[in-house]
């Protein structure tokens, strides 16, 4: 059967093989090709509709994306004035060589990366690397800098490469060239590169990666006053990414300006004066307006040059800086505490006349010293030493010869040899201190304030694990041991002691105003509050200070034509020496005048003695402000005071 | 006088000018695609345009020529033209000037000639001869695997160079030529089923380049700004150009070099964007009426000899429109072969229109049915 059924297929294959017409053959074999023709094109038709009429307004609109970007427009950074209207600040242009990782043709990273090389010294490898993660970054669009600060030739230089460069770009952006000198470094701060972590939450504050942000100072205390708004620019691109044209632009909106409250000429001179004053360690000085608050001048030394961080920043320069025990980049004038000394009197002086520990005729006797016996052992004494035999002083001769003997017993009181003395105790004195400010930061606008200290029984219980002594008091009395406070805390003290009570909040600039001059933040004090002495109490301080201008401690701050009132402070700090003295900080705090306080001067030098050192300088500082006209005329032109101590 | 020995003298016009109709379709895609390159076409004879029209110059004076010429002399040449075209591939692999990669080109006085495409008319020419002389014997295993052998020596010349789109046309041309011959539809399900079985081995073997090119057709996002590029672009070039396109010269994504290649491998999307679903229908079109002319010259044939080579140059000519559109259109993973008559390249203009020239004489050249003058 299966024989014979194959026999019977292979038959009837040979009959139509026969039969068959090979040329009908070939024509049905054509005829299947020209199918095959024509599902090819319907296949590819299909498709090409489904992406052309489909998805074509998809399409569409990704074709539009593709040329056009919207790149921000920084805006100009705002300018900064003294307050007298001379500019302190410039925007210059800065060059940059940066990639756009998106913009470089495929498999063009080596050239692109040696070209780089050739032209700008930066090692290829470490370009290549950074293309290579610019590109796989989520924004392969944003300029990523690769030499920072290229100076205008080599800028223009590399602009003329660039069409053999796909990819690269010059950027321009403006930094900051500061014009008055090291002298306003510590206020003016400076402005650096957005940091790649701090760049997560700038970028929706309409930051760019390659960016500039305050950093320091007031730049970057007002950095959102001297930001600007920044605009939108529609442009058309290329795939390299040459810019073709601009389509649309939002423009952006300068920054406003800043007006400083300090006076460049006053805060020139001043730091002069504490450069020739001082032995070459820190120092700081700070004049300020008693009635506003406003800072018109704040010396730190040593200084530093902030426009070291502009464009480029001098790394050689930087490393010297932070090895310097100095410390330049730190604001002695309120970034660093320090005993106070006998500045701190002012306030112990105030404390006691509000709170009835002492009234101006409470008379108090230094010999020199006074002694405790210990509270459980009479036998064991311990002694406390006045600067000086001072002998019977009232109120004004106690501040006036800054006797320590008179201050510990308003402070802590006396209660041996028969007498019986109340003072103030630690809690009411470390309130007025407070009061008065301190132990809290003044909330000037430049950041990196210190916080000092002022200690009370809980501190010293929580810091220490030990119990406050009588002698504790005594110390922080005369602004010693623990208590610890900035100079700008201190010549708030003064203010305060000065223009009857108001406490201030310290700033260096005194108004903002946007690029059409007018006034968006006008000057206006401060005021954090009262220091809770009655104005009558702090009148008799500030007769007490007078005096010790006009015959006590403050003697060499006395000038013929100007009635300055002052308190000197000489601290004591670090190790004891053998024959049991410390080194001392040198402190003046005082106003002018004295009748009629306007403006405070508190001085500082980490080594010195205040009367000799300290009072002098702060004299010829208060001189110089209210003279300088007539100096000025007198000298032709204000030459540098040759100052001998 | 014997009318059966007269050549019909017959010229198949439509077929002339849809090739010129192509041809000058392309011509008008490279000027658009090289504005961005070349301001003008006063740069003049560097012009790619005008290379391009000295090319289809050669190639029209080419075909016809070889209309004249009595394609039967192809016979005995045959071995001779497959041999020389052999020893012109070797040559390319050993001394070829190199580019993105890969040795394709030889350069001869000053131009550079791409072997390849010549060896695909020997090897339609080559096979057509083979089959002819054995139509009594085609179901034989000896035609069937010597016939893919012919077909695989120069597929695998230029599949070292590295060139797969063209090793894959010899492939197609063998295949569709073997299958008008006649087959023995056993040994092409075995050859079937025996790629089945290496296929898994040649995903192995398959260079990474090539894998990592299915991977990025897949998805082109993996690596949206290297070599998924120019498959996103395409695409969007050509989806953005709608039922009419953005006008000729008016392509953004073409005219600000989004595009790459966009006169060679990728200048369907240049067509596609600027003219349109629209303009893309007459490119169709005009494909249609070459290769239907060509399957009119493979009927009309005299003999098996003419009309294996007519469905060869066919076949060649529609799998390069297939795959070079397919890939623009991502329809089919990336795969470098030109658009036949459109792409810039003199080579494959040239090779195509010497090939219609001689599907001319195919036409011109019969005896039998040549009355109908």
């Amino acid at each position: 059967m299966g024989i014979l059924a194959g026999n019977r297929r292979r038959r009837w294959r040979a009959e139509h093989a026969e039969t068959a017409d090979p040329r009908q053959q070939v024509s049905q074999k054509l005829w299947i090709l020209r199918l095959v023709v024509l599902a090819a094109f319907a296949a590819l038709t299909i498709q090409l509709g489904r992406l052309q009429l489909v998805q074509g307004s998809h399409f569409q609109q990704r074709a539009a994306l593709n040329q056009l970007r919207i790149e921000p427009v920084i805006p100009s950074r705002g300018g900064i004035y003294d307050r007298n209207g001379v500019a302190v600040v410039a925007n210059v242009p800065g060059f940059s060589a940066a990639i756009v990782a998106a913009d470089i043709p495929e498999g063009s990273d080596d050239q692109i990366a040696k070209g780089l090389e050739g032209l700008l010294g930066v090692p290829a490898l470490e370009t290549a690397l950074r293309i290579e993660a610019a590109r796989k970054s989520k924004d392969p669009f944003a300029p990523v800098i690769i030499k920072d600060g290229l100076d205008q030739a080599a800028a223009f230089h590399l602009r003329e490469q660039l069409p053999m460069l796909p990819g690269v770009q010059v950027v321009v952006d403006p930094v900051r060239r500061y014009l008055a000198g090291d002298v306003l470094s510590d206020v003016l701060g400076y402005t650096g590169r957005v940091d790649e972590e701090d760049f997560v939450t700038l970028k929706d504050r309409g930051y760019v990666a390659s960016d500039r942000i305050g950093k320091a100072g007031v730049e970057a205390t007002y950095e959102r006053y001297l930001r600007g708004v920044v605009g939108r620019k529609e442009i058309e691109k290329d795939a390299t990414g040459r810019e073709l044209r601009t389509l649309g632009e939002d423009p952006a909106k300068p920054g406003n300006d800043l007006v400083l409250s300090i006076d460049l000429d006053l805060q020139k001179k001043a730091t002069e004066m504490v450069q020739a004053a001082s032995d070459g360690g820190q120092a700081a000085a700070i004049v300020m307006d008693v009635h506003t608050g406003e800072v018109l001048a704040l010396v730190s030394l040593p200084m530093y040059d902030n426009n070291i961080f502009s464009g480029k920043i001098d790394e050689a320069k930087l490393q010297q800086y932070l090895d310097d025990p100095k410390k330049p980049l730190v604001n002695h004038a309120l970034s660093e505490q320090y005993a106070p000394g006998s500045i701190f009197k002012q306030i112990t002086g105030a404390a006691a006349l509000q709170e009835g520990v002492a009234v101006p005729s409470t008379t108090i006797t230094s010999n020199g010293y006074i002694n405790i016996p210990n509270q459980y052992d009479p036998s064991v004494i311990y002694t406390f030493k006045d600067w000086r035999t001072l002998g019977t002083l009232n109120f004004y001769g106690g501040v006036a010869m800054s006797s320590d003997v008179y201050f510990y017993y308003l402070s802590g009181g006396y209660h041996a040899y028969g007498q019986n003395f109340d003072g103030l105790g630690v809690e009411r004195l470390a309130r007025y201190a407070r009061q008065f400010g301190l132990g809290r930061r003044t909330g000037i606008d430049i950041a990196g304030e210190a916080d000092g200290n002022i200690p009370d029984t809980a501190w010293k219980k929580a810091t220490f694990g030990d119990d406050w002594f009588l002698g504790d008091t005594y110390n922080m009395g005369i602004g010693q041991g623990f208590v610890a406070a900035t100079p700008i805390q201190m010549i708030r003290v003064t203010a305060a002691v000065a223009n009857g009570g108001t406490l201030l909040t310290p700033r260096v600039v005194r108004e903002v105003r946007d690029a059409q001059q007018h006034v968006i933040v006008p000057a206006a004090p401060k005021i954090e509050g009262n220091v809770g002495v009655s104005p009558a109490n702090l009148a008799i301080l500030r007769d007490a200070m007078t005096q010790a201008v006009s015959w006590g401690s403050a003697n060499l701050a006395s000038l013929p034509d100007l009635k300055i009132a002052g308190k000197t402070g000489t601290a004591e700090f670090g190790p004891r020496f053998a024959d049991g003295s410390y080194e001392t900080h040198a402190w003046f705090s005082g106003f002018a005048p004295a009748d009629d306080p306007q403006v405070a001067v508190t001085v500082f030098l980490e080594r010195g003695v205040g009367a000799t050192n300290a009072a002098p300088l702060g004299a010829k500082i208060l001189d110089y402000y209210y003279h300088r006209s007539k100096q000025q005329t007198d000298a032709g032109a204000p030459a540098p005071v040759g100052v001998t101590p | 006088m014997n009318l059966r020995n007269t050549p019909t003298r017959e010229f198949d016009f439509i077929l002339l000018l849809s090739a010129l109709g192509l041809t000058t379709y392309g011509a008008l895609l490279i000027y658009s695609g090289s504005l961005t390159t070349y301001g003008s076409p006063s740069q003049a004879l560097s012009h790619p345009v005008s290379r391009q029209i000295v090319f289809a110059a050669v190639g029209l004076g080419a075909m016809l020529v070889l209309s004249r010429f009595d394609y039967r002399a192809f016979g005995p040449l045959s071995l001779t033209l497959y041999a020389v075209s052999i020893a012109a591939l070797l040559f390319v692999l050993v001394v070829g000037a190199s580019a993105y990669g890969s040795r394709r080109w030889i350069v001869i006085f000053g131009t550079q000639v791409q072997p390849s495409e010549i060896a695909k008319v020997a090897a339609v020419i080559m096979l057509a001869k083979y089959f002819s002389d054995n139509e009594e014997n085609m179901q034989s295993l000896r035609v069937f695997l010597t016939s893919m052998a012919i077909a695989a020596v120069p597929a695998a010349l230029v599949l070292v160079e590295p060139d797969l789109g063209s090793a894959l046309v010899f492939g197609v041309m063998w295949l569709g030529m073997i299958l008008i011959a006649g087959v023995r539809p056993a040994h092409l399900i075995g050859l079937f089923a025996a790629t089945l079985a290496l296929t898994p081995l040649a995903v192995v073997f398959a260079q990474n380049y090539q894998r990592d090119r299915i991977d990025i057709w897949l998805d082109p996002n993996k690596d949206p700004l290297g070599t998924g590029f120019n498959i996103l672009q395409a695409e969007i070039s050509i989806g953005s150009g709608g039922w009419f396109g953005k006008g000729f010269t008016h392509g953004s994504q073409t005219q600000l070099d989004y595009l790459r290649t966009q006169t060679t491998d990728y200048i369907f999307s240049v067509g596609a964007e600027e003219l349109g679903f629209i303009g893309a229908m007459i490119l169709f079109g005009l494909f249609i009426a070459l290769l239907f002319r060509c399957l009119r010259v493979a009927g009309l044939a005299d003999d098996a000899f003419g009309r294996l080579i007519a469905v060869g140059v066919m076949v060649f000519i529609l799998f390069q429109v297939f795959v070079n559109i397919g890939v623009n259109i991502r329809l089919v993973p990336v795969t470098g072969v030109p658009l036949p008559l459109v792409s810039q390249g003199g080579s494959s203009l040239i090779t195509v229109l010497a090939s219609l020239g001689i599907l001319q004489s195919i036409l011109g050249h019969r005896r039998k049915r040549g009355r109908r003058i």
